[in-house]
């Protein structure tokens, strides 16, 4: 007889060979467990409970019949802060889809090709759907096509992450046997529910959305459409999919109008995708005639320069700080995360804890305060260093090493600082680079535009503070959300966007900063608060 | 007023900890007139204060910069003394292969390590970055190493890492070899899985491994 496992919040259960892991019977059932490390047993991020006691999924074999508790995600999703407005600008209404009534049936169009035909008139029901697929997360939105309306919007993590968090690791694990499968299936089931919710929200049938701008990193693209990224993750880093073209949405399983249509938008570069390229149109980088410096801060920080509508594009390896991750006591940016903070003059302490719940962790935009404040207030050094001199009660000792104390349970350690030195070293020194191609120094930037749901969360006092942006830079940094978001609403809504950008994305300057003379010594450099 | 020899590689010691360029050179003269021997004013000066630099930095104490600034004053001091070091004494150093695995171009860590071995004595052979793992074993053997070092930013190029262990393997020349495995997404557990003698989690942590793997080897 094989053991059952049990898992209670799921109300599912499976009969699974003796020694089984928490986590691949899970997997099996499609629970989304978060395992970043893919079970090796180093993140411990695979928490579950059996009999009130903690244990790691990977790491806890069945060998009788158990039940399972696992951490709520319907309640993370909640409580999750996901950015899914960004900032746009005005365009005539000119989508790609089109519907014309004959008296009789109704034509669907996408462009001069003709889609399909619907009994009676249905001319009225257009919509289409704009899907920023994230790394972390999911946004959709369904946008009247008739009025340009945006309809409702959902969000929610990417399941894909129970498998595999960052990028990286996710091009590996669609690399092992039926990865990919399992990845694009996760994920386009997680679509479709969200279609429906969606559509449900705006009162409109699944059937009426008859075109998905798919607005992802080409990581994303590639998983979202079956393609095996594979060449992506090793050097030269080549990606199979190139954007600037269609799927039929009936060949990816998507439960829209059977006639649908996928658009993927065109990619910049393997690692400046197509959640850029809708950022860039809908900051018009390419009209605007001042210096504008354009970043999307994440695992891997995606930062275009414009000067005069003349462009350079680079993505910088941040690693996953930002995110809460190889932060001792780093989480993601829910409830009981520290988000902000700030140190008086007098030398007190103020921080502000997402929910109403005390402090259990540090947010990547917690993590930027404090790291900032303790670089303004000398408590941290240029270098990196905790202090010798400076007086603080904050600073103590933990296990023999210093450490910045913000309750008794959540801390700052030196090496946690040295994480984010890297990570701030990686974009900063991204951003020089930038400025090199274009002949540029930052005095002459005129504007810096944040995207990203993350970004959205940071002050730029903490940006400057520890040095991601050069000093230059102050007071002028605005923050323009979800413009993978806002920009795939843009091409469902104008189809001239289609065109312009594929040709507007090869004449950006790609920047490959690994394999740049002197970018070590720049990298080095750039460590330094 | 002179000083005595431990005074004075102490002092070479502290002038590498401290980062202090002018101070490695100036000592390192001093050391030249007063004919201390060259090898053991290296050996018992700069680079036990490269030693120490190493240890600050396992702590996170000191980070990239500093270890880069502590190599610069032992390689100032180090250029003054090499000319006097007597050729009996340039006995054989052990040698190490190392290298960025094949698909992965970033290789910053990779150059960390490379000059903090080199600074504790040991002849490092730089394979460079994008390293197919046949490489490895043919230049490994080539130049009778003992020890090999791959790394990998990539989670993606990892299995390269198993790759060359496996060719080892089949060559039948393995346990010739002392394989270590590093950088960011590497683990000790991944190190174990596919075989690999050992794994660190930093440069200092790489040259502890080497050191420990050479005493078994004398």
């Amino acid at each position: 007889m094989q053991p059952i496992v049990t898992f209670v919040n799921e109300e599912k259960e499976i009969a699974v060979p003796h020694g089984t892991t928490v986590l691949e019977a899970a997997r099996q059932l499609y629970i989304t467990l978060e395992s970043p490390c893919n079970g090796i047993g180093t993140c411990g991020k695979c928490k579950i409970k059996i009999n009130s006691e903690t244990f790691l999924a990977c790491r806890t074999h069945i060998t009788q019949n158990i039940t399972v508790v696992t951490e709520n995600k319907e309640i993370e999703n909640k409580t999750l802060k996901i950015l899914a407005e960004g900032k746009s600008f005005s365009y005539p209404l000119q989508p790609f889809i089109t519907k014309n009534f004959d008296g009789e049936k109704t034509h669907i169009c996408g462009g001069d090709k003709h889609l399909g035909t619907e009994t009676g008139n249905t001319a009225n029901l257009l919509y289409g759907v704009s899907v920023d697929i994230g790394t972390t997360t999911l946004v959709t939105a369904i946008i009247n096509l008739i009025n340009g309306k945006e309809e409702a919007s959902e969000s929610r993590l990417n399941p894909q992450s129970a498998y595999a968090q960052d990028v990286l690791s996710r091009i590996h694990f669609a690399g092992s046997d039926d990865g990919l499968a399992t990845l694009q299936k996760t994920l386009t089931e997680a679509l479709n529910t969200m279609f429906a919710e969606t559509a449900a929200k705006a009162g409109i049938s699944t059937e009426h959305i008859y075109e998905a701008v798919y607005s992802g990193n080409t990581a994303m693209l590639h998983l979202a459409c079956g393609v095996n990224p594979k060449p992506l993750g090793m050097y030269p880093y080549i990606s199979q999919i190139n954007g600037g073209e269609y799927v039929a949405a009936a060949d990816l399983s998507l439960n829209i109008s059977p006639w649908g249509i996928v658009y993927l938008p065109p990619i910049i570069s393997s690692f400046v995708g197509a959640d850029i390229t809708s950022g860039v149109l809908v900051s018009q980088l390419f009209e605007r005639k001042e210096t504008i410096l354009f970043i999307d801060i994440g695992t891997n920080g995606e930062i275009v320069l414009a000067k005069n509508g003349s462009l350079a594009a680079t993505s910088a390896a941040a690693g996953p700080a930002f995110e809460g991750m190889n932060i001792v006591c780093g989480m993601r940016a829910g409830n009981g995360a520290v988000e902000s903070f700030h140190i008086s003059g007098g030398g007190s302490i103020s921080f502000q804890v997402i929910g109403n719940v005390p402090a259990a962790g540090i947010c990547g935009s917690g993590l930027l305060d404090i790291t900032g404040e303790l670089v303004r207030t000398g408590i941290i050094g240029r270098n990196g260093r905790f202090s010798v001199t400076e007086k603080s009660e904050q600073l103590r000792e933990k296990e023999g090493k210093k450490a910045f104390f913000i309750t008794d349970d959540v801390y700052l350690t030196q090496n946690d600082v040295r994480q984010i030195q890297l990570a701030k070293g990686a974009i900063r020194s991204g951003i020089e680079s930038l400025l090199t191609a274009l002949d540029l120094t930052a005095d002459e930037i005129q504007l810096v535009e944040i995207a990203g749901s993350f970004g959205y969360h940071l002050n730029e006092k903490s940006l400057l503070d520890i040095g991601l942006l050069p000093a230059a830079l102050k007071g002028k940094v605005r923050f323009v959300g979800n413009t993978a978001q806002s920009g795939g609403i843009a091409f469902l809504l104008n189809k001239e966007f289609r065109e312009k950008m594929s040709t507007a994305v090869t004449e950006i300057k790609k920047i490959e900063l690994a394999n740049d003379e002197g970018f070590e010594k720049l990298f080095v450099a750039s460590l330094a608060f | 007023m002179p000083r005595t020899k431990q005074e004075l590689y102490a002092l070479l010691s502290d002038a590498v900890v401290e980062m202090d360029e002018d101070t490695s050179v100036a000592l390192s003269n001093e050391s030249v007139e007063a004919g201390y021997d060259a090898f053991e004013t290296i050996d018992q000066g700069l680079a036990k204060g490269m030693e120490r630099a190493g240890k600050l930095f396992d702590e996170s104490e000191y980070f990239v910069p500093e270890l880069l600034m502590c190599a610069d004053a032992l390689n100032a001091g180090v250029n003054i003394l090499k000319p006097y070091i007597k050729t009996e004494e340039q006995s054989e150093k052990h040698r190490i292969v190392i290298g960025v695995i094949e698909g992965d171009t970033h290789d910053i860590g990779k150059n960390l390590v490379k000059l903090m071995l080199s600074s504790a004595g040991f002849e490092v052979i730089d394979l460079g970055r994008d390293v197919p793992p046949i490489s490895f074993v043919e230049n490994a053997i080539k130049e009778n190493a003992e020890i090999i070092m791959m790394s990998s930013l990539m989670t993606t190029t990892m299995d390269g890492m198993k790759e060359t262990i496996q060719l080892l393997n089949e060559k039948g020349v393995r346990e010739q070899f002392k394989v270590a495995v590093g950088g960011g997404p590497v683990s000790s557990g991944f190190a174990e899985k596919i075989g690999a003698d050992g794994y660190s989690s930093n440069a200092n942590q790489a040259v502890k491994l080497a050191n420990e793997w050479c005493r078994q080897i004398k």
